[in-house]
């Protein structure tokens, strides 16, 4: 298997608004890719098509060789189901599930999907939760967490059902600046485990440093793309300079 | 006012509360599952199903509560042809009136409560896996519960107070014995009676939802 993600030709239109003009693009196993641009250029609903949050209008998409999308006609209900099955998503308003305990935003979905047994689940939980630092809140509400660890939660939750793949929205543009940097840390050790990944973000400095490669959007196309040095070093595009300096 | 009398008094006019919280029980029971229905009908992608919801809640929240009372022990009957087969106890008929109108404005509190759910719930629960069924029962309606619980409280002291409209319809309860006695015994004790009695009830409805918003705080 070559490619995690293979997108082809892929358009969205939301009625009139032509949101991504037929972007083709690939990310290998182990890849980190930022997506940088400007507000409205299409990144949120590029990665949010690849989970199936947006129904595409056109193209096709792959995640680890199986069709989700081909030339705009989806797989059935529950292939869609098991394919997206392998992406975790992050976002920026984490969506923690107010409602439960940190342990317990952990544990629903693997628990309701079965397809690990109870001690199996638990064991993970309470791995993935020391690994973001936070084995001390386990039995709290959501609520009483921080912006920091709120996502940090998020993230171990996007982790329990072993995704190959994880995407993040603006994991840290929610967040006070003095807490950007326990995400991101945590964000950084999966690179380093070799975690699939596409991460929408502003913090240029981190996307430098932990990306393979950098994809600038712009007016839903990918205008510009390559490793974090030439992006940041010696953009070829005008607008992504532009870009770059008002970041 | 003199104790003995209210001794004497307090023992029928607790009988006659009996009715009250048996309508209550009766109507809380099962007019907070058919508000849950109604309000899942009203969001339902099935156009007729959504059309019957919302009409259903409009003709209930338009009309007086008395009038649906009086349709269901006085009206049904009447129907040409069908009406001898609608004649029903006036407790069941008037236990039905409620139940209808309550499960209509408890519907409208759901929705309300639905609506405040960020639509980030939805597509977490979504990207992890989740059904929409599994999402609904196990992130969606914890939340909406929760959101709805101080007017679910509110509704049920209501419907403590709108119990005594089973006067109108000659249903003997607290009011009825309490009317009863102040004709009779020249005195109005009994009304001052039946009004502890009614604040009582309410009391113990206040305390218990008390307690559940604070068991449900999340926090
Ligand atoms: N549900 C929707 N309905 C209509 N238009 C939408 C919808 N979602 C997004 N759009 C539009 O699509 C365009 C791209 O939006 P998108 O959220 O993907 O941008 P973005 O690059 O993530 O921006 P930001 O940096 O502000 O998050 C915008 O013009 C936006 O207004
Ligand atoms: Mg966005």
């Amino acid at each position: 298997m070559s490619s995690m993600i293979e997108v082809r030709q892929l358009k969205k239109d939301f009625g009139s608004l032509s949101v991504l003009n037929q972007i083709s693009f690939d990310v290998k196993p182990g890849e980190v890719v930022a997506v940088i641009g400007p507000s409205g250029s299409g990144k949120s609903t590029m990665l949010r098509s690849l989970v199936h949050l947006e129904e595409v209008t056109g193209g096709s998409i792959s995640i680890c060789g199986k069709a989700l999308v081909e030339d705009g006609r989806y797989a059935s209900t529950a292939n869609i189901r098991d394919i997206t099955s392998r992406m975790g998503m992050v976002f920026q308003h984490f969506n923690l599930f107010p409602h439960l305990s940190v342990r317990d935003n952990l544990e629903l979905a693997p628990r309701t999907l079965k397809r690990e047994s109870v001690q199996q689940i638990t064991a993970k939980s309470r791995e993935l939760l020391s690994k973001v630092g936070l084995s001390d809140k386990a039995d709290v509400y959501p609520s009483t967490l921080s912006g920091g660890q709120k996502q940090r939660v998020a993230i171990a939750r996007a982790m329990m059902l072993s995704p190959d793949i994880l995407l993040f929205d603006e994991p840290t543009s929610a967040l006070d600046p003095e807490l950007t940097g326990e995400v991101l840390r945590v964000i950084r050790q999966l690179a380093e485990e070799n975690m699939t990944m596409m991460i929408v973000t502003h913090e240029m400095s981190f996307a430098r440093d932990v990306a393979d490669r950098v994809f600038f959007m712009d007016n839903g196309d990918i205008a510009e793309s390559g490793t974090p040095e030439e992006i940041f070093g010696s953009p070829k595009l005008e607008r992504t300079r532009a870009f770059l300096m008002r970041e | 006012m003199d104790i003995d009398y209210i001794i004497r008094i307090s023992g029928p006019m607790l009988e006659g509360a009996r009715t009250t919280v048996l309508l209550f029980l009766i109507v809380i029971v099962l007019s907070i599952p058919l508000g849950m229905v109604v309000t899942l009908m009203a969001k339902s992608t099935l156009k007729p199903l959504a059309w019957i919801a919302h009409a259903y809640i409009y003709v209930m929240r338009g009309t007086p509560l008395l009038l649906q009372l009086f349709f269901f022990c006085f009206g049904l009957p009447q129907i040409p042809v069908i009406g001898e087969y609608l004649v029903m106890d006036r407790f069941v008929a008037a236990s039905l009136g409620f139940i209808l109108n309550y499960g209509a404005y408890f519907a409208e509190i759901f929705r309300g409560g639905l609506l405040s759910i960020d639509k980030g719930q939805h597509e977490a629960a979504k990207v992890l896996g989740l059904s929409r069924w599994q999402t609904l029962r196990k992130v969606i309606l914890a939340q909406m519960f929760r959101v709805a619980l101080p007017a679910v409280a509110n509704e049920s002291i209501t419907l403590v107070k709108d119990t005594a409209l089973l006067y109108a319809v000659a249903v003997p309860e607290l009011l009825n014995f309490a009317k009863t006695a102040v004709n009779r015994d020249f005195t109005v004790t009994p009304f001052v009676v039946a009004g502890v009695i009614y604040l009582l009830m309410t009391l113990v409805l206040t305390l218990f939802f008390k307690l559940l918003e604070k068991r449900f705080k999340f926090e």
